[in-house]
C-alpha cells in the first residue's frame, strides 16, 4: 500500500467519522464545525478523482459561502427557538423519523447491492475508453478543458444558471430594502 | 522516501520564514508607528530595541492558557490552529523564484483565493468558543466584511487572470519577463518579450489593471482585517475582537496568522500585478540588465523585497488613516470597488479581444 492510498483511507475515514459527528451530535454549533471537516475530506477525496477544480470549488462555495451563512443564520435566531429542538422524541421508531429511516435503510440496500454486483474492473464504458486512450492523467491540465467546454457545450445551461443567480440577486436586494410607509 | 523528505523541509522552511517574518515586522510596525507619530518607539532591550519582539515572545510563551469557564473548551482550544492553517496553506502555491515554487498546481490562484476563505471560518470559531459578547461581535464583523471584500478582490484577480490566460501563478510569473513563453506587449502594442524589466509585468501590459490592482489592494487590507478597516478588533468599542480571550502561545498563534496574512495578500498581490520574481530592470540595448538580475537568488530577492514594500505600505496606512465605520466600510466594497471591479473585467476582456 504506497502512501497516496493510506491517504486516501484516512480522508475517507475522516469524512464518514466526521459525517456521524454532525448527525448524532446534539450540539448544533459543534455540528456546523465539524460539518466543515467533513466537506474538507471529501474536498480531498475529489483529489484523488483528479478533480482538482471540483475541490477547490466545494471549499470555496460550501466553507467559504454556505457553511458561513448556516452560522450566521444559526447565531442570529433566538436562542428559546433553538432549545425547542433538544424537545423534539428521538427514539429511531418515532413518528417524525420514521420516513427518514425507511428511506436511509433503502438507500443503503441499494449501495450495497449495486457495491456486491458490479465488477468495477471490467465495466463496458471503462474498458472502452481505456481502449480508445480518452484518460486523464494526474499532470493533465483540466481547467482548460473545464472552461472550453462552459463556453461552448453547455454554454446555455451556464447562461440559465446566471439569470437564475441574477433572479436570486434581485429578490434578495427586493426584501432587503427599506420599504416606504404610505 | 526522500521525496516526502523534501515535503516536510518545504513545509518547516515555509513556517521558519512565516515566523522569522513576523518577529522581524513586529518590530517593523512598532518602528514605523512610532516614525509617524513622531515617538522612539522600542528602545530599551538591546540596541535600538531589536530585541524587543524576542522579549515579547518570551513574555508569550511563559503565559498561562487561559480558558473561561462557560467558553466552548474544544472550539476555543482549536480556532488558533485553524486560522493559522488557513493562512499556512495559502504559502503553498506562491513562487519564489524561477522553477522554486512549492507545489506547482495549474489552478494555483483559485487555490490561494480558496484556502483564504477558510480563515474566516477559523474567526467565528474563534468568536462563538469564547462565549464573549465581544468576541462574538468582532467574528460576526469581521467574517461579513470578508465575505463582501471577496468580491472585488475575486473580479480583480480574475481581470489579471484574463490578461495572463493561467491560473497556475508560476505561468502567470514567467510571462511577466524575459522567460515569457507567450507574446507580451507592453500596453499592448511594443513586444518586450527581449526588454523585460518592468515594461513587462501586468500593471504595465494593460494599464486599466492598475486600478484592478488599487482595488485587490484596498480588499486585501479588508481580508487581513487591517485598518482602516479593523473594524473587527476595534479596541474603543469591542476590546480586542475575535481574540478578546486569547492569552499565551494561543494568541500568538492568531497574531503570527495576522502577520503572515499580510505577506500573503502582499506576495499573492505581486505575483499577479507587479511581476512577481522578475526584475524591475529592463535590457537596455547591449546593457543586459534584465539578463544579469534574473535567477533563482535574484527570484527570491525580487519578490521578498516588492512584497515587504507593499507590507511596508500596509503599515503607513494603519497608521495613517482612521477607522472606517461599518456602513461606510460596506458602502465602499458594494459601491465603490464591486462596480469598479466589474467596468475592469469588462476593459480586460475588451483588451483581449481587441489587441490580441
Amino acid at each position: 500500500m504506497d502512501v497516496a492510498q493510506i491517504i486516501f483511507y484516512i480522508l475517507a475515514a475522516i469524512a464518514v467519522l466526521s459525517g456521524v459527528f454532525v448527525v448524532s451530535s446534539g450540539h448544533l454549533v459543534r455540528s456546523v464545525f465539524m460539518f466543515f471537516v467533513t466537506l474538507f475530506a471529501v474536498a480531498g477525496l475529489y483529489v484523488f478523482a483528479l478533480a482538482d477544480f471540483v475541490a477547490l470549488t466545494q471549499v470555496v462555495i460550501y466553507v467559504g459561502g454556505v457553511l458561513v451563512l448556516l452560522l450566521f443564520a444559526f447565531m442570529l435566531s433566538n436562542k428559546e427557538s433553538l432549545d425547542g429542538f433538544g424537545k423534539i422524541s428521538s427514539g429511531l421508531l418515532s413518528t417524525n423519523r420514521l420516513a427518514g429511516v425507511i428511506i436511509s435503510f433503502a438507500f443503503l440496500f441499494i449501495l450495497v447491492m449495486i457495491f456486491s454486483k458490479i465488477d468495477f474492473e471490467s465495466l463496458n464504458w471503462i474498458k472502452a475508453s481505456q481502449l480508445s486512450g480518452n484518460v486523464k492523467t494526474v499532470t493533465d491540465d483540466t481547467i482548460k478543458n473545464i472552461g472550453v467546454n462552459m463556453m461552448s457545450k453547455y454554454l446555455l445551461p451556464l447562461e440559465m444558471v446566471s439569470i437564475l443567480l441574477m433572479m436570486a440577486l434581485i429578490g434578495a436586494a427586493h426584501i432587503a430594502r427599506k420599504e416606504s410607509h404610505e | 522516501m526522500n521525496f516526502y523528505l523534501l515535503y516536510f523541509l518545504v513545509a518547516a522552511s515555509i513556517f521558519s520564514f512565516i515566523a522569522v517574518f513576523s518577529l522581524l515586522s513586529v518590530y517593523a510596525e512598532r518602528k514605523i508607528s512610532a516614525f509617524i507619530q513622531d515617538r522612539l518607539g522600542p528602545m530599551e532591550v538591546g540596541k535600538y530595541g531589536l530585541l524587543q519582539t524576542f522579549a515579547d515572545i518570551l513574555k508569550l510563551i511563559q503565559k498561562e492558557f487561559i480558558v473561561p469557564t462557560v467558553a466552548d473548551k474544544v472550539l476555543f482550544t482549536l480556532a488558533p490552529v485553524i486560522i493559522f492553517i488557513a493562512v499556512f496553506l495559502g504559502f503553498v502555491a506562491l513562487p519564489w523564484a524561477p522553477n522554486l515554487v512549492p507545489a506547482s498546481m495549474n489552478i494555483g490562484v483559485f487555490y490561494v483565493f480558496a484556502i483564504i476563505s477558510v480563515e474566516a471560518l477559523g474567526i467565528l470559531m474563534a468568536g462563538w468558543g469564547s462565549n464573549n459578547k465581544y468576541s462574538l461581535f468582532g467574528a460576526v464583523r469581521s467574517v461579513a466584511q470578508m465575505v463582501s471584500y471577496e468580491i472585488p478582490a475575486g473580479f480583480a484577480i480574475i481581470s489579471a487572470v484574463m490578461i495572463a490566460q493561467s491560473l497556475d501563478l508560476q505561468v502567470i510569473n514567467y510571462n511577466q519577463g524575459i522567460l515569457a513563453t507567450q507574446e507580451i506587449k507592453f500596453l499592448g502594442f511594443l513586444e518586450v518579450n527581449q526588454i523585460g524589466g518592468i515594461l513587462a509585468w501586468n500593471v504595465f501590459q494593460s494599464p486599466h489593471l492598475i486600478i484592478a490592482y488599487i482595488i485587490y489592494f484596498i480588499a486585501s487590507l479588508a481580508e487581513c482585517n487591517r485598518a482602516p478597516f479593523d473594524i473587527p478588533e476595534a479596541e474603543s468599542e469591542l476590546i480586542g475582537g475575535f481574540h478578546t480571550e486569547y492569552t499565551g502561545l494561543r494568541f500568538a498563534f492568531i497574531f503570527l496568522a495576522e502577520y503572515a496574512m499580510m505577506f500573503l495578500v502582499a506576495m499573492f498581490g505581486v505575483t499577479l500585478f507587479l511581476g512577481g520574481w522578475n526584475t524591475p530592470f529592463p535590457n537596455i540595448g547591449s546593457l543586459k540588465l534584465a539578463d544579469y538580475t534574473t535567477g533563482i537568488y535574484w527570484g527570491i530577492f525580487w519578490v521578498m523585497g516588492k512584497s515587504l514594500l507593499i507590507v511596508a505600505i500596509q503599515m503607513w496606512i494603519r497608521w495613517t488613516l482612521p477607522r472606517m465605520r461599518v456602513d461606510q466600510l460596506m458602502s465602499l466594497c458594494w459601491k465603490v470597488l464591486t462596480p469598479l471591479a466589474f467596468a475592469c473585467l469588462v476593459a480586460s476582456g475588451l483588451w483581449r479581444l481587441l489587441l490580441f
